[in-house]
């Protein structure tokens, strides 16, 4: 697809879920697609972000994504909410003590808690399928069960562009929503194209090569390594991936501990 | 140019192994993945399958087979192509059509060994309900009956028959003898098939035209936006193309209006074409999502009663029951007024006339009396004569408009 079609798809989705739910928010990581979907969102709503852009805090982010996030927030003017599951930070959850469980708490627990505070019924996450074959799986409305469950043995029927949007049930448990993914169909690249296209979207200095290196994506700092790059420049990005034979999430350690992992973490409910 | 395609047929006839094959051919898969898969298939006491890289849940390994629907892009020789597999289970039909629903064209793979099997059948019965015409057909496995050129042709009459059955035009269509396990015309040319003088699949799927109906404006209205105290319609162009100051109406709502402005986040547009998601301000009227615009001298028509062909993925829908039926942005309720013919959606053969209820995999035509709703029929406007049904918050079937505008 063109990035023209990229686009209109995205601003397509983002129009029909805040037309069909009452109180959703926007998931930020401050890296390269869910900030390329931030601006979407100023594109599908001419301007503001009307739903609070929400950002888990594992207290674990490189300094320079808690600068990049400060900054950003600042200037584009949108409601910065921070989730942190601080009960499990005050207890010492860390990667030591299993990459499934960290990530689990420190981020999937930390949602949980946070929507259940907040009610959202729709939750925007930027992720796309070419990232992952588990990723790759995934409806662009997926619902998660009263349990925050992401049942994806019993997908919904999604043809065309008829999404469905269940609401959040009355009773019971709250944490059940529906996920919604705007740039499910965007590749890597596409989103590098993107960027250097728009020219207004900002982009973290740590995707660029120092010292022989750079991070291709970015996560919490004891879980994320960077790969060889000389790419200093958006441009330079572009071509690096054009060619390349490694993997996207190839510096993200918790995908690899062991087989299935990001199945089992998705499953929980992790994004 | 970039092409959608969908890969059916019956369950292990080959879909997923086939993708796999284009996919590592293609070289458009990371080397890490290739250690992960065969790492993977070392820890489950497997053989390397191809497969391994579409079926990414543990379940799909375990059970060897594909139990959901997955897209994967990847550049060919010349095109860009997003490729979909489907499981070839009938359990999962619901997923098969979430898969095929956004294919431009289709690959139906069968066995040389298995030949013609249910979902087969059923899969080519469901595409062509969901208009998707273009087909090629590969004969997989071919290295497991020795690159037999009798036995393809067997197949290849045994398929056209099939197909023909259901009006497909057979006589233009390519039947490509493959092994996917082994690579044979799939991205390269088979060293065992000397006697295939046609194209490798990749060499089809090159060739492949996407044909451009022109067709009438319509706009579908998702929302109203208030942006700098201006009333904003914003929706998608769903066929045609929208100028600034057109003269339109907006359906069911009877508004008639100009269009003054067309905004994206970038500033003005002087037009807008099928498929842009835009904004536009008009001169007065107020109108709801749900309504579509069209062009006055064209203009979309309101109908409180239509006739579609559906498939059903619910246990059972009853005449005289309500559902919930969503066309582009509308979502309007509507009674099952007639059930014309219950459709075996294996062979298409019609099961029952005038039945009281229908069950699940049922097709069947069915006469929806509806909320005033605009929807054109499929072969006029496709993009607004489609159609789902939704019952309980949950999406139990779809279909297509046969005749948009029904006397009751």
């Amino acid at each position: 697809m063109g990035l023209k079609e990229l686009e209109n798809k995205s601003i397509y989705i983002l129009r029909e879920a805040y037309a069909e739910f009452e109180n959703p928010a926007i998931l930020w990581s401050m890296g390269k697609d869910s900030t390329t979907a931030l601006w979407l969102c100023r594109k599908a709503f001419l301007g503001e972000i009307p739903f609070p852009v929400i950002h888990i805090d594992t207290g674990y982010k490189f300094k320079q994504m808690y600068e990049f996030r400060d900054r950003i927030a600042e200037e584009w003017g949108f409601d910065l909410v921070i989730a942190k599951n601080e009960e499990a930070m005050k207890a010492g959850m860390g990667p030591e003590k299993g990459k499934l469980e960290c990530c689990t708490a420190l981020k999937t627990e930390a949602l949980m808690n946070y929507l259940d505070k907040h009610r959202f019924d729709a939750l925007f996450l930027a992720i796309r399928r070419d990232e992952h074959g588990i990723r790759a799986k995934e409806r662009v409305f997926s619902p998660r069960d009263e349990e925050f469950r992401w049942n994806y043995r019993d997908q919904p029927l999604e043809m065309w562009d008829q999404y469905q949007t269940q609401g959040r049930s009355e009773k019971g448990a709250v944490q059940n929503h529906t996920r919604v993914h705007p740039i499910l169909h965007w590749r890597e690249l596409d989103v590098w194209e993107y960027i250097k296209q728009e020219k207004d979207i900002p982009v973290n200095p740590m995707y660029f090569a120092n010292d022989g290196k750079r991070y291709r994506s970015l996560g919490c700092e004891p879980c994320t390594s960077p790969i060889e790059s000389t790419a200093k420049t958006i441009d330079e990005v572009v071509e690096e991936l054009r060619t390349t034979k490694v993997a996207e999430r190839s510096g993200r350690a918790q995908d690899k501990e062991k087989a299935f992992m990001m199945q089992k973490l998705r499953a929980l409910g992790y994004m | 140019m970039s092409v959608n395609v969908v890969l059916v047929g019956h369950v292990d006839h080959g879909k997923s192994t086939l993708i796999g094959r284009l996919l590592y051919d293609s070289e458009s898969i990371k080397d890490e993945r290739v250690e992960e898969i065969q790492k993977l298939a070392e820890e489950y006491k497997r053989k390397f399958e191809f497969a391994y890289f579409l079926d990414s849940f543990e379940d799909e390994l375990k059970e060897e087979r594909t139990i959901d629907t997955v897209s994967l892009m990847f550049k060919g020789k010349k095109n860009f192509y997003t490729i979909t597999d489907v499981p070839g289970h009938k359990e999962f039909i619901k997923n098969m059509l979430t898969g095929a629903s956004h294919a431009d064209v289709a690959v139906l793979v069968v066995s040389a060994e298995e030949g013609v099997q249910e979902q087969t059948r059923r899969h080519m019965f469901l595409l062509k309900m969901l208009g998707i015409k273009q087909v090629f057909v590969v004969v997989n496995k071919m290295d497991a009956v020795e690159y037999n050129k009798e036995r393809f042709e067997e197949e290849k009459e045994q398929i056209s028959k099939l197909l023909d059955s259901f009006d497909y035009a057979t006589g233009e269509m390519l039947f490509i003898p493959v092994s996917a396990m082994e690579g044979d015309n799939i991205y390269k040319y088979s060293e065992h098939m000397k006697w295939y003088d046609g194209p490798t699949l990749i060499d089809a799927l090159d060739g492949v035209r996407l044909e451009g109906k022109e067709k009438p404006l319509r706009f579908a209205v998702q929302d109203i936006y208030k942006v700098e105290d201006e009333e904003t319609i914003v929706g998608r162009v769903e066929s045609g193309i929208l100028r600034r100051a057109d003269n339109v109406v907006f359906e069911p709502s009877g508004v008639k209006a100009k269009v003054e402005k067309i905004n994206v986040f970038d500033g003005e547009l002087a037009e807008a074409k099928a498929g842009d998601s835009i904004g536009i301000i008009i001169n007065g009227g107020v109108v709801k999502r749900g309504d579509v615009l069209g062009l006055l001298e064209k203009p979309p028509k309101p109908t409180n009663a239509f006739l579609g062909e559906a498939v059903l993925l619910d246990k059972n829908l009853k005449k005289g029951e309500v559902v919930e039926i969503r066309c582009g942005t509308a979502k309007v309720s509507g009674e099952i007024k007639e059930i014309r013919e219950k459709i075996d959606s294996e062979t298409g053969a019609v099961l029952e006339s005038n039945p009281e209820e229908i069950n699940e995999h049922d097709a069947a035509t069915i006469v929806f009396a509806t909320e005033p709703l605009v929807v054109e029929e499929f072969a006029e406007i496709p993009e607004l004569g489609r159609f789902v049904l939704v019952k309980a918050n949950r999406n139990i079937g779809a279909g297509v408009v046969l005749n948009a505008d029904v006397k009751m």
